[in-house]
């Protein structure tokens, strides 16, 4: 009775033979969708380490979490709360140690190549969004670097889209703060 | 500066650099395990479900010990399953992993680039994520995992405190040191995506399919020659137990069983806006259509659609309802009696100071949980709803018996005395057969009782018992898949569901052999009776409640038509009777009902003219091309892709036209189930 699942089948086909117990569907998953977590991890946490630990925490805890998949969102929104999740997890954890924004200063240095004007002006756009309210950082991100629309963002913030728009714009006031102190 | 934050765009130039391959396939293979992991886990639990749970205790040999020691317990129920389970998860997990780590010591040897950090105890992270984060510790389960994760344990710390004198030891850069921890757990499986595919390390789960529900077996409905059987006759049916399992199954992304499939049901889940009765003369109103069938050009729909009235709130009587719940050690998963509180929670913000609940439990012993109590007392009924737990067998027919004693003491002509029986279908002590059980609510039947059968759950689920209930009892059967099902049958359309308005209702259709060659009724299979059933007013059939919609439809074959499978007989011509001649009309309807209360039946009579048929089947009413989309959706299901000439696209696009005004978006959770059965079949 149990069909394994065609390779190019629908995400939430493929979730649900693997809450059935197909391994197939279940490895087919984390290959499709390896490399969109890692890089949301990446545009949350600036550094490739962090990214690669949060990524293998993600796939791990996938294994367990996909029962609790209800179809209710698109997998990737699903997908992107639960990295997401991850990401705030693991930056509590360290900020126990070491305050947030000495962190954060980590990405100004570092992982890519800062050849050119505009990528270092991306950089330290990007350092500066990372400071906003987890909320409005979340926001940003999610629209410009990941560029969903605000419907989907509002999806995964479990927000209205409305609530979306206010937290983008009040980013863009913070920002604008932010960068007149300098 | 400002142009920099106007300029929030800039952000998707965010370059992620590429990840590492090695992680990756680390990450992905820790992931598999975890998975295989706990798949057993489910599994295991799916075995030891309703007996181990029974047993509380702090070591499988008590547990295993107080099962031996309960005399009640017979070997005849499948106790040994559970012990068996045990035994195999005790021996396969531990060997499983043990030949895992074999296997990738070798691997570490192997490779002398291998990478692996020495900091922190490498299997710690390893027994973090085998961990059982789980809730249900009184299970087996718990057991097993400690004996399992003991010997992960020595299996690792071995392998790790003597590493192979070629590894290389080198230390992992990483920002945070717990990290550099998790990630040597995984090290060892490294660089070979090919264990993706590679199960011989594994114990291959069997995948926890729904193959233990119970659906009685029926043939499809037959095409009959209308020279030869021009009388059609069958008692209507407004369950829609079927279509909510049917869901169920596409959702968890299976295609159902076909046994499960029962198209009238699938029809008559959704209310169509059918005419209302025009005056109080009858409980409900008949409309009818022919149109061109959408998956045969050379055949015709003939489309009757009933509709029952809603009477105003005032004139409903009050409801002294009986429920009857399964408490069973079976019934305590998330999807049965947790969600079965919160059905009847909604249930009774639907009624007030008149109507009466009791609370009848069955399992083990059966039990009067709550005695007659008015319906506004809203805590005393939520609380003893709130007390239930499932444990112990289940004794349906001795709670049946009780449930239905309640209900008659409190039954008079001025109320509607309903039993609700929520259960996933075991009857196992007591009136223990089907045919005594179906006997004994025959009898009940006859106090004006009815009943309505609420199944949960899947893996257990004995549909077929269900059903023979709800047929055998006056009443109806709903399957409550989640708590939008239950919305839908206890909410929104409970008084359909508590309110009968006509009984016995049976239809009866005799078709015109000058016009019609060849007829074959869609669905209705287990509801067939006999061309003289229908004027006996002792065989029960089917019940409308307020507000119901049902649908039948024929597809008829036209005289004349390029369909008609049927050859003429050869002899026919010397024996055949004259007909009338009367060659505008396709078929004649009769339908025969009972009010609640009453024995004797009324009849209504139509009949259907050619001139109804239109042409194209745009323009009939949107109500009548949504049905004619779910007939088609369930007799692909029913009957398989192949054998229906209208692809699962087609359906959706017959559906998507006339979705109405779907005010609670039942008619587009169908269009994504036909999407969801396309993607898991062949087309």
């Amino acid at each position: 009775m149990v069909k394994t699942a065609p390779l190019e089948a629908k995400d939430e086909t493929l979730v649900a033979h693997a809450v059935a117990g197909d391994r197939h569907a279940f490895a087919t998953l984390l290959d499709r969708h390896y490399m969109l977590i890692y890089k949301i991890a990446y545009q949350w946490c600036g550094n490739q380490n962090d990214a690669e630990d949060i990524t293998q925490d993600v796939c791990l805890k996938l294994s367990k979490a996909i029962n609790s998949f209800d179809n209710r969102a698109k997998f990737t929104s699903w997908l992107y709360r639960i990295v997401l999740n991850m990401v705030r997890d693991m930056q509590r954890a360290s900020a126990r140690r070491n305050k947030r924004h000495a962190d954060l200063m980590q990405i100004s240095e570092g992982n890519s190549p800062a050849s050119q004007e505009d990528a270092i002006a991306t950089k330290e756009l990007w350092a500066m969004v990372k400071t906003l309210p987890e909320k409005q950082c979340d926001a940003v991100l999610l629209v410009y670097a990941s560029e969903l629309n605000h419907a989907e963002a509002a999806k995964i913030m479990q927000v209205k889209e409305s609530t979306v728009s206010w937290y983008i714009m009040e980013a863009k006031k913070s920002l604008k703060g932010l960068l007149k102190n300098e | 500066m400002n142009k920099k934050t106007k300029n929030l765009d800039k952000l998707k130039n965010i370059k992620t650099p590429a990840p590492s391959k090695a992680r990756r396939a680390a990450s992905i293979e820790a992931a598999m395990l975890a998975f295989d992991i706990e798949q057993q886990k489910s599994q295991n639990k799916n075995n030891s479900r309703d007996h181990l749970k029974n047993f509380q205790g702090n070591t499988i040999t008590r547990r295993l010990m107080s099962i031996f020691n309960n005399p009640k317990r017979t070997w005849i129920m499948d106790m040994r399953i559970p012990v068996g389970a045990v035994m195999v998860g005790m021996v396969i997990l531990p060997a499983a992993w043990y030949l895992n780590n074999n296997y990738s010591e070798q691997k570490i040897q192997d490779s002398p680039a291998q990478e692996y950090s020495s900091g922190g105890s490498p299997n710690a992270k390893k027994n973090e994520h085998t961990r059982i984060e789980n809730d249900s510790i009184n299970s087996g389960q718990t057991d097993i995992n400690a004996s399992s994760k003991t010997i992960i344990g020595e299996v690792t710390s071995e392998q790790y405190s003597a590493p192979a004198p070629n590894v290389v030891v080198k230390k992992m850069p990483s920002t945070s040191p717990r990290m550099a921890q998790e990630s040597v757990a995984v090290q060892g499986f490294a660089e070979d995506s090919t264990y993706l595919v590679d199960e011989r390390h594994f114990p291959q789960p069997i995948p926890s399919t729904q193959d233990g529900d119970r659906f009685s077996d029926f043939e499809n409905s037959p095409l009959f020659t209308t020279a030869q059987n021009p009388v059609s006759t069958f008692s209507i049916d407004v369950d829609t137990a079927s279509y909510s399992y049917v869901r169920r199954q596409l959702e968890d992304g299976f295609l159902p069983n076909e046994n499960s499939v029962r198209i009238e049901e699938m029809i008559n889940y959704f209310s169509y806006d059918y005419k209302a009765p025009s005056d109080e003369s009858a409980p409900f109103s008949q409309s009818v259509a022919v149109y061109p069938t959408p998956w045969n050009e050379a055949t015709k729909l003939l489309h009757i659609g009933i509709k029952g009235f809603t009477p105003e709130a005032a004139e409903i009587k009050p409801s002294n309802l009986v429920l009857l719940i399964d408490t069973s050690g079976s019934m305590s998963a998330a999807d049965k009696l947790p969600l079965l509180k919160r059905s009847f929670a909604l249930l009774l913000n639907q009624l007030n100071e008149n109507d009466t609940i009791s609370i009848v439990a069955y399992a083990g012993s059966a039990g009067v949980v709550l005695k007659p109590t008015a319906a506004n007392k809203k805590t005393t009924i939520l609380g003893a709803l709130d007390r239930l737990q499932a444990g112990g067998s289940t004794a349906g027919g001795e709670g049946i018996e009780l449930a239905y004693q309640l209900a008659k003491e409190n039954a008079s002509n001025d109320v509607n005395s309903r039993v609700i029986l929520a259960t996933d279908g075991d009857f196992n002590v007591g009136i223990s057969t089907d045919a005594e059980l179906k006997k004994f609510i025959e009898k009940k039947r006859n106090d004006n009782i009815f009943l309505s059968v609420l199944g949960f759950g899947t893996g257990n689920y004995n549909d077929a018992l269900m059903q023979s209930l709800a047929q055998n009892g006056n009443g109806n059967a709903y399957y409550i898949d989640n708590f939008l099902e239950a919305q839908k049958v206890l909410g929104q359309e409970v008084q359909g569901t508590l309110t009968t308005i006509a009984k016995d209702v049976k239809i009866q259709v005799e078709f015109n052999p000058a016009t019609v060659a060849e007829y074959r009724l869609v669905g209705y299979e287990t509801r067939a009776l006999k061309r003289e059933d229908f004027n006996n007013d002792k065989v029960d059939a089917g019940d409308i409640g307020a507000g119901h919609t049902v649908t039948a439809i024929y597809e008829i074959t036209p005289v004349g038509s390029s369909a008609v499978m049927t050859n003429p007989l050869r002899y026919e011509s010397e024996t055949k009777v004259e007909f009338s001649g009367n060659d505008d009309e396709y078929a004649f309807l009769k339908l025969r009902y009972k009010l609640p209360n009453e024995d004797k039946s009324k009849l209504i009579e139509q009949p259907v003219p050619v001139s109804l048929a239109v042409d194209d089947i745009a323009k009939v009413d949107a109500e009548f091309r949504f049905g004619a989309a779910v007939a088609a959706f369930a007799q692909k299901l029913r009957y398989g892709s192949n054998t229906n000439a209208m692809t699962y696209a087609e359906v959706k696009q017959l559906g998507e036209g006339a979705r109405g005004a779907d005010k609670f978006g039942y008619r587009a959770e169908f269009i994504s189930l036909v999407d969801l059965a396309r993607s898991l079949s062949d087309e």
